[in-house]
C-alpha cells in the first residue's frame, strides 16, 4: 500500500505480545461470565461460559495487538503501514503480532506441533484403555471425554498443519512475492489457534464433552458446559480457515511475480489454492451450525429438537456439508506436497502437470457433492443414496489422477532417496489403502456393516495420518532447512521413517479387521474375543508414538544443537523458494523477480534458470 | 492422435510389471475368495452385503497390487545410480496413457456404482420414512423403492432405542414391548427404528442391519432372516456415557413355531406393564419439550 | 547487469493499483464465504418448514412480527448501502464522499437499533417452535454482521479527515460498498422468507 509521508507518532502504547494477551484474557473471561449471568437465562451457565470464552479470546487478541489498527482508524489517527515486516530479528518476534509471513509460518509450526503432542498423548490414553475389553482402566464417561478431546484436537491440528506452517512460509516465496496480500488477516488466522486449543483443553474442567468431534444433537444439547468449549473452539478454527483462505487466494491471484503464469505455478501452490477455496466456502456453514447449537443451548430455541419443530438432521446435514470438504482440506495440501517433492528428487518434470491440476480441482469440486455418504444409514430419503454413492465413488477418479501423475514422474527417473522422498513413497502406500477403503464405505450395502465401526476409523486414520501426516513429515524434512536454516539429520530421519511406517501400518491395518468383526467406534468395552487384536494395536500405537518422539528429538536437536547451517539449496531444486539465501531476507527478494521458466524443467536441454533475481546476494539463480 | 506406440525404453519395464502384476493379482484374488465376509449369511440382505464386500475386495486387490508394485519397482529400478545428480528424461506427459488411466478408473467406479445401486434396489437394504401419524401395521414406505410385491406378510417390529438400551415392540401382537429381539426365520421383517431421546444406531451385526434411531423419526429397514441362530446387537452411534455397553447379545432367529410360543409368553409376562406403557406409535416424545443445555 | 523487473514498491501508482486490486479480490472472497453462511440459514428455514416435526414449525398462534416494521429495517439497510455506494464511487468527488459517508453511518446505526429493538420485542417466545428459532437466529446473525459493517463504516468516516487514509485510498474504500450492498440484499431475502414465506 502507499506509505503515507508522515507516519503518525501516536500509537496505543501498551506492549503488544502474547503475555499481554494472556493477562488481558483472564479478566476478559470473567467479564464474559458475569455478563452471561446477567441475562438470567435458565441455561446452566452456558451463556456465561460462551461469553467468557469469546471475551477472553477478544481480550487476548487485543493484547496481541489486533485491535490497534481498527482503533487507530476509529480515532482518526493516521494508520501504521500494513505491510512492513518486522525488521527485528530477535526471538521476541515470534510472540508478537508479526506481519512477516515467514514468522507466522514458524509460529504455526511450533504451536501445531505442541498441539500434536497433546493429541497424541490423548491417543495413547485411549489405546491404553482398550487393552482390556471392559471399562476397568478408564471409566466409560472419562473414555468418551477422552476421545472427544483427542479427536477435536486432531481436527484442529490437521486443518492447519500444512497450510499454516508451509503454506504461509512458502507460498509468497514460490510465487515470487515479497509479502502476502493481507498480512494482518493472516496473523489473525494464526493467533486464534492458541486460544482455540486452550479453550478446547478447558473442556476437561467441565468433565469433557460426550459427542466426539461430530457434535450430534440432541446429545450435544444434553451435554454439560464442556460442550461450549467445543463450540467456541471450533468457531475459532472456522475463523482461521476463512481468514487464511481469503489471504492465500488473494495472494496467489494478485501477487504473482511477472512471468509467474498459472502454468508455471508450483503444484504445491495449486494445492493450497484449492484447499483455500474449500475452507472459504465450507467453514461458514459450520459457523452457522455452531451458532444454531449455541442458541439451542442458551436461549432454548429448537433448531435440532424434533419434539419442538427442529430436526437432528438439520445439524447432520449442515455439519457434514462442512465436514466433508473439511477432510479434503486435510488432504489437498498433502497431495500438493507429494506432487511437489517427487519431481525434485526424481529429477524429472512433473509428469502431466495440467492433469494434476485438473485432479486437484476435480477433488475440490466433487467434495461439495458427497456429504450425505456420512448419512447413509441415518434415515435419509432412500432416493438420495444412489446419487451420493455415485458422487462419492466418482471422487476416486481425480484422486487416482494424483497417483497417476506421481507414478508417471517416477517412471524411468533417477530417484534420489532422501528422507522426504521416503515419506512420499510411504504416503503413496498409505493413502492407497486409505482411499480404497473409502470405496468400501461409499458403497451403501457394505456401508451398512462398516459405518460407525472401526473400519471407518481405520479408513480415516489411514487417509489423515497415513496421508497428511506422512506428507507433513516429507514437507518438514524437505523445507525445514530453508525455514530454520538447519538440516534435519538424515540418519535419524531414515530410522524415523521406517519406524513410523511399520508402526503405523501395524497399528491401523488390524483395525479394518476389528471393524469387520463387529466393534463399533467410540466404545471402551468390546467383545472379549477381540482382545488379542486390540492389544496388538495398542502396543503398535506405543511404538508409533515413539517414532513421533524421535521426530521431535530430531527437530529439536537439529534446530538448536547443530551448529552447521544448511546450504541455501541442499536439494539443488529449481523452484523459486530455493533460490533465495538462507536465512531468508525479511522481504524475501531484493526486488520482485522476473520468472522465465517452470520449476520442474529437469532434463530439458538448455533450460533457463527459473527466474532472474536481479543479482541478489546469496541467491543461487535457479538450480 | 495416431497409433499408440510404446517406447523401446519402456518395454522391458512394462513387461516385467505386467507379469508380476498378473501373477500377484491372481494369487490375491484366489486368497480373497477364501475369506468369509461379514455379515455372513444369516439374512438375505446380509448375504447380498457379503457378496458386495467380496466383489469390492476382488476388484480392489489388483488396483492395490498394481500401484504398490509400481512404487516398489520405481524404488528398485529407477533409483539414482551415479554419485552426481543427473537429471532424468524430460517426460512431460503422455496423453494416451492419461486418458487410458482415467477411462479405466472411471469404468471401474461406474461399475461399482451400478452394482451398488442394483443391490440396493433388489434387496431393500433400507427405506426411511418420516411420517407422523402413519397407521400401525402399514407396511412399506412412501418413497417407492418399495418391497417387491408390495404389502406382503411382513412382520412389523419396532426397535426403540434410549439411553442406554434397546427394546422392541411387536405391532402385530398388541404392541408388546420386549427386551430381546426374536425373529421368525424366512419371514420378511420391517424394522421401524426410533429413539426416545437422542441419536442411537441399531446395529444387528449378523443380520446386516444398521439403522440410526432418531427422536421423532420412524427409520425403516427391511430384513429377511434365512438361518436360525443368535445375533449381536450393538449401538453404533455415540450416545453418551454407556454407549459402549449398549449391546444385546441375545438376539435370536428362531423357527416360526418357537417364535409364536415366545411372543405369547412375552404377552403374558408383560400383560400388566403393557397397559401402563404408551400405546404403539411410529415414534414417541416422552418429554413434550426437551430443554437443551 | 540485472534486468529491470517491475518492482512495484518503487512506483507509488503501481502500488496503489495493486492495493486496490487486492482489496477488491479480498472483498469478493469474503462475500463468497458470507453467501454460504446465509445459505446455511436459508436451508435451515426451508428444511425445518418442510419437516414440520411434531407440527411444531410454529406453535399455536405464532406469526411473523409486523411486516411494516420489518420493512423499515430493510429500507434503512438499503439506504445505508446506497448512500455509501453513491458517496464512495471514485467518480464522486471528495465533497460527495465526505457528505454521504456520515449519512450512511447514521442510517446504519439506525438499522441496527431498529432491528435490535424488534428482536427484543418479537411477540413470540424462542421456545415456540422452529420458525421462531430460525427467525431469531437468522435476524441476529444478520444484525451482528451489519453492526460490524457499521463499525467499519464509522472508521471510514473518521479516516475521511485530513489525517486519514480513506481519501488517499478512495478506490479500496469503494470496495466496501459491495459489502454493504450484499448485506442489504441478504436482508431483502431474509425479509421475504421470514415475513412472507414464513
Amino acid at each position: 500500500m502507499v506509505v503515507p509521508e508522515h507516519v503518525s507518532e501516536r500509537r496505543l502504547s501498551i506492549p503488544n505480545n502474547a503475555i499481554t494477551g494472556i493477562l488481558l484474557a483472564i479478566p476478559g473471561y470473567f467479564a464474559g461470565v458475569w455478563l452471561g449471568t446477567l441475562f438470567g437465562l435458565n441455561d446452566d451457565q452456558n451463556t456465561g461460559v460462551i461469553l467468557g470464552y469469546v471475551f477472553a479470546t477478544v481480550a487476548f487478541l487485543a493484547g496481541v495487538g489486533f485491535l490497534n489498527y481498527p482503533l487507530e482508524r476509529l480515532f482518526g489517527w493516521r494508520v501504521s503501514p500494513l505491510t512492513d515486516p518486522d525488521e527485528n530479528r530477535g526471538v521476541g518476534r515470534f510472540f508478537r503480532l508479526s506481519l512477516d509471513h515467514k514468522v507466522i509460518g514458524l509460529q504455526y509450526l511450533v504451536t501445531i506441533l505442541i498441539m500434536l503432542l497433546f493429541g497424541g498423548i490423548g491417543a495413547m490414553m485411549i489405546r491404553t484403555s482398550l487393552l482390556v475389553p471392559d471399562s476397568s482402566i478408564t471409566p466409560s464417561g472419562n473414555y468418551i471425554s477422552l476421545i472427544g478431546l483427542h479427536s477435536v484436537m486432531m481436527i484442529f491440528i490437521t486443518s492447519a498443519v500444512i497450510v499454516g506452517p508451509f503454506g504461509n512460509y512458502l507460498v509468497p516465496l514460490m510465487i515470487g512475492a515479497r509479502r502476502m496480500a493481507f498480512p494482518r488477516l493472516e496473523a489473525l488466522s494464526f493467533w486464534v489457534v492458541p486460544p482455540a486449543a486452550v479453550i478446547l483443553a478447558a473442556a476437561t474442567f467441565w468433565g469433557g464433552f460426550p459427542t466426539g468431534w461430530t457434535g450430534y444433537p440432541p446429545l450435544s444439547e444434553q451435554a454439560s458446559q464442556a460442550m461450549d468449549s467445543y463450540i467456541v473452539g471450533f468457531a475459532l478454527i472456522a475463523v482461521a480457515l476463512v481468514t487464511s483462505a481469503i489471504n492465500m487466494l488473494a495472494t496467489i491471484i494478485g501477487l504473482r511475480a511477472p512471468g509467474m503464469t498459472w502454468t508455471r505455478l508450483p503444484i504445491f501452490v495449486w494445492g493450497i489454492f484449492t484447499t483455500s477455496i474449500l475452507g472459504l466456502l465450507a467453514a461458514p456453514v459450520l459457523a452457522a451450525a455452531l451458532f444454531m447449537l449455541t442458541l439451542d443451548r442458551t436461549t432454548q430455541t429448537s433448531f435440532f429438537l424434533a419434539s419442538n419443530g427442529g430436526s437432528n438432521y438439520l445439524w447432520e446435514n449442515l455439519f457434514w456439508f462442512f465436514g466433508h470438504p473439511e477432510v479434503y482440506i486435510f488432504i489437498l495440501p498433502a497431495f500438493g506436497i507429494i506432487m511437489e517433492i517427487v519431481p525434485h528428487f526424481a529429477r524429472k518434470p512433473l509428469w502431466g502437470y495440467r492433469t494434476g491440476v485438473v485432479g486437484l480441482f476435480g477433488v475440490m469440486l466433487l467434495s461439495f457433492f458427497v456429504w450425505q455418504h456420512h448419512l447413509f444409514v441415518s434415515g435419509i430419503a432412500p432416493v438420495l443414496r444412489p446419487f451420493y454413492m455415485l458422487s462419492t465413488e466418482l471422487i476416486s477418479i481425480p484422486t487416482g489422477i494424483i497417483f497417476l501423475v506421481t507414478l508417471g514422474t517416477l517412471w524411468r527417473a533417477r530417484v534420489w532417496f532422501t528422507v522426504p522422498m521416503l515419506f512420499c513413497m510411504g504416503f503413496l502406500f498409505n493413502f492407497l489403502i486409505g482411499g480404497v477403503s473409502g470405496v468400501y464405505l461409499s458403497d451403501v450395502p457394505t456401508d451398512v456393516t462398516l459405518h460407525g465401526s472401526y473400519f471407518s476409523m481405520a479408513h480415516f486414520h489411514y487417509t489423515i495420518m497415513g496421508g497428511e501426516i506422512f506428507a507433513l513429515m516429507a514437507a518438514a524434512y524437505y523445507w525445514l532447512p530453508k525455514m530454520t536454516g538447519k538440516m534435519l539429520s538424515p540418519t535419524i530421519g531414515r530410522i524415523h521413517f521406517w519406524w513410523m511406517f511399520i508402526a503405523f501400518n501395524s497399528t491401523f491395518f488390524p483395525l479394518f479387521i476389528v471393524g469387520l468383526l463387529n466393534m463399533p467406534r467410540r466404545v471402551s468395552s468390546y467383545d472379549p474375543a477381540l482382545v488379542g487384536l486390540n492389544r496388538w494395536v495398542t502396543v503398535s500405537a506405543y511404538f508409533l508414538f515413539g517414532s513421533m518422539v524421535l521426530f521431535a528429538a530430531n527437530l529439536i536437536y537439529s534446530w538448536f544443537f547443530v551448529a552447521r547451517p544448511a546450504l541455501a539449496n541442499p536439494w539443488h531444486a529449481r523452484s523459486l523458494e530455493w533460490q533465495v539465501p538462507t536465512p531468508v531476507p525479511a522481504r524475501n527478494f531484493e526486488r520482485v523477480p522476473l520468472v522465465v521458466a517452470g520449476p520442474y524443467d529437469y532434463g530439458i536441454p538448455n533450460a533457463r534458470p527459473v527466474a532472474d533475481l536481479g543479482g541478489m546476494v546469496g541467491a543461487t539463480g535457479g538450480g | 492422435m495416431g497409433v499408440f506406440r510404446i517406447e523401446e525404453a519402456d518395454r522391458p519395464h512394462l513387461l516385467r510389471l505386467l507379469i508380476i502384476w498378473v501373477v500377484l493379482s491372481i494369487v490375491g484374488i484366489l486368497a480373497a475368495l477364501q475369506i468369509h465376509y461379514p455379515p455372513y449369511d444369516q439374512s438375505v440382505q446380509g448375504q447380498d452385503q457379503s457378496r458386495t464386500l467380496a466383489l469390492l475386495t476382488i476388484l480392489a486387490l489388483p488396483v492395490f497390487i498394481g500401484v504398490v508394485i509400481m512404487v516398489l519397482y520405481s524404488a528398485i529400478y529407477f533409483r539414482r545410480t551415479t554419485t552426481e545428480l543427473i537429471d532424468g528424461p524430460p517426460m512431460l506427459g503422455n496423453t494416451p496413457v492419461q486418458i487410458a488411466w482415467i477411462a479405466i478408473s472411471a469404468a471401474l467406479v461406474l461399475f461399482l456404482a451400478v452394482v451398488g445401486i442394483v443391490t440396493l434396489a433388489s434387496s431393500n437394504v433400507a427405506q426411511a420414512v418420516n411420517a407422523p401419524g402413519r397407521a400401525i401395521g402399514q407396511s412399506g414406505g412412501q418413497t417407492g423403492s418399495g418391497t417387491a410385491g408390495g404389502a406382503g406378510p411382513e412382520l412389523q417390529v419396532q426397535v426403540v432405542a434410549q439411553q442406554w438400551y434397546f427394546t422392541y415392540r411387536y405391532a402385530d401382537y398388541g404392541g408388546v414391548e420386549t427386551t430381546h429381539l426374536y425373529l421368525p426365520v424366512d419371514r420378511p421383517v420391517e424394522l421401524h427404528v426410533t429413539s426416545l431421546d437422542i441419536i442411537h444406531s441399531f446395529w444387528a451385526y449378523q443380520l446386516g442391519v444398521k439403522a440410526d434411531a432418531n427422536p421423532g423419526v420412524d427409520n425403516i429397514f427391511h430384513v429377511t432372516p434365512q438361518k436360525t441362530g443368535s445375533f449381536q446387537v450393538r449401538c453404533a452411534e455415540l450416545c453418551g456415557l454407556w454407549h459402549g455397553h449398549m449391546a444385546d447379545s441375545e438376539g435370536q432367529v428362531v423357527s416360526q413355531s418357537e417364535f409364536d410360543t415366545w411372543i405369547a409368553q412375552q404377552q403374558k409376562d408383560y400383560e400388566v406393564i403393557s397397559k401402563a406403557v404408551p400405546s404403539y406409535a411410529p415414534f414417541y416424545f416422552p418429554e413434550p419439550l426437551l430443554k437443551a443445555g | 547487469m540485472a534486468v529491470r523487473t517491475r518492482a512495484y514498491e518503487a512506483d507509488a501508482a503501481a502500488e496503489a493499483a495493486l492495493d486496490t486490486r487486492l482489496v477488491g479480490i479480498g472483498t469478493w472472497l469474503a462475500l463468497a464465504a458470507d453467501i454460504f453462511f446465509f445459505a446455511a440459514w436459508w436451508f435451515a428455514f426451508f428444511y425445518l418448514r418442510a419437516l414440520n416435526n411434531n407440527q411444531a414449525w410454529k406453535a399455536q398462534g405464532v406469526g411473523p412480527p409486523s411486516k411494516g416494521y420489518g420493512a423499515v429495517v430493510l429500507v434503512l439497510a438499503l439506504a445505508t448501502a446506497v448512500a455509501y455506494f453513491l458517496g464512495s464511487r471514485p467518480a464522486s468527488g471528495t465533497f460527495l464522499f465526505r457528505l454521504l459517508t456520515p449519512v450512511a453511518l447514521v442510517l446504519g446505526l439506525a438499522t441496527c437499533l431498529f432491528q435490535g429493538y424488534e428482536l427484543w420485542h418479537l411477540g413470540f417466545g424462542l421456545t415456540d417452535g422452529g420458525y421462531p428459532s430460525v427467525f431469531a437466529g437468522l435476524s441476529s446473525a444478520w444484525v451482528i454482521q451489519f453492526g460490524l459493517a457499521t463499525a467499519w463504516l464509522a472508521s471510514i468516516v473518521t479516516q475521511a479527515g485530513p489525517a486519514g487514509d480513506t481519501i488517499a485510498r478512495r478506490r479500496p474504500a469503494s470496495s466496501f460498498a459491495w459489502i454493504l450492498l450484499f448485506l442489504a440484499a441478504t436482508g431483502i431475502v431474509n425479509y421475504f422468507l421470514l415475513y412472507f414465506v414464513a
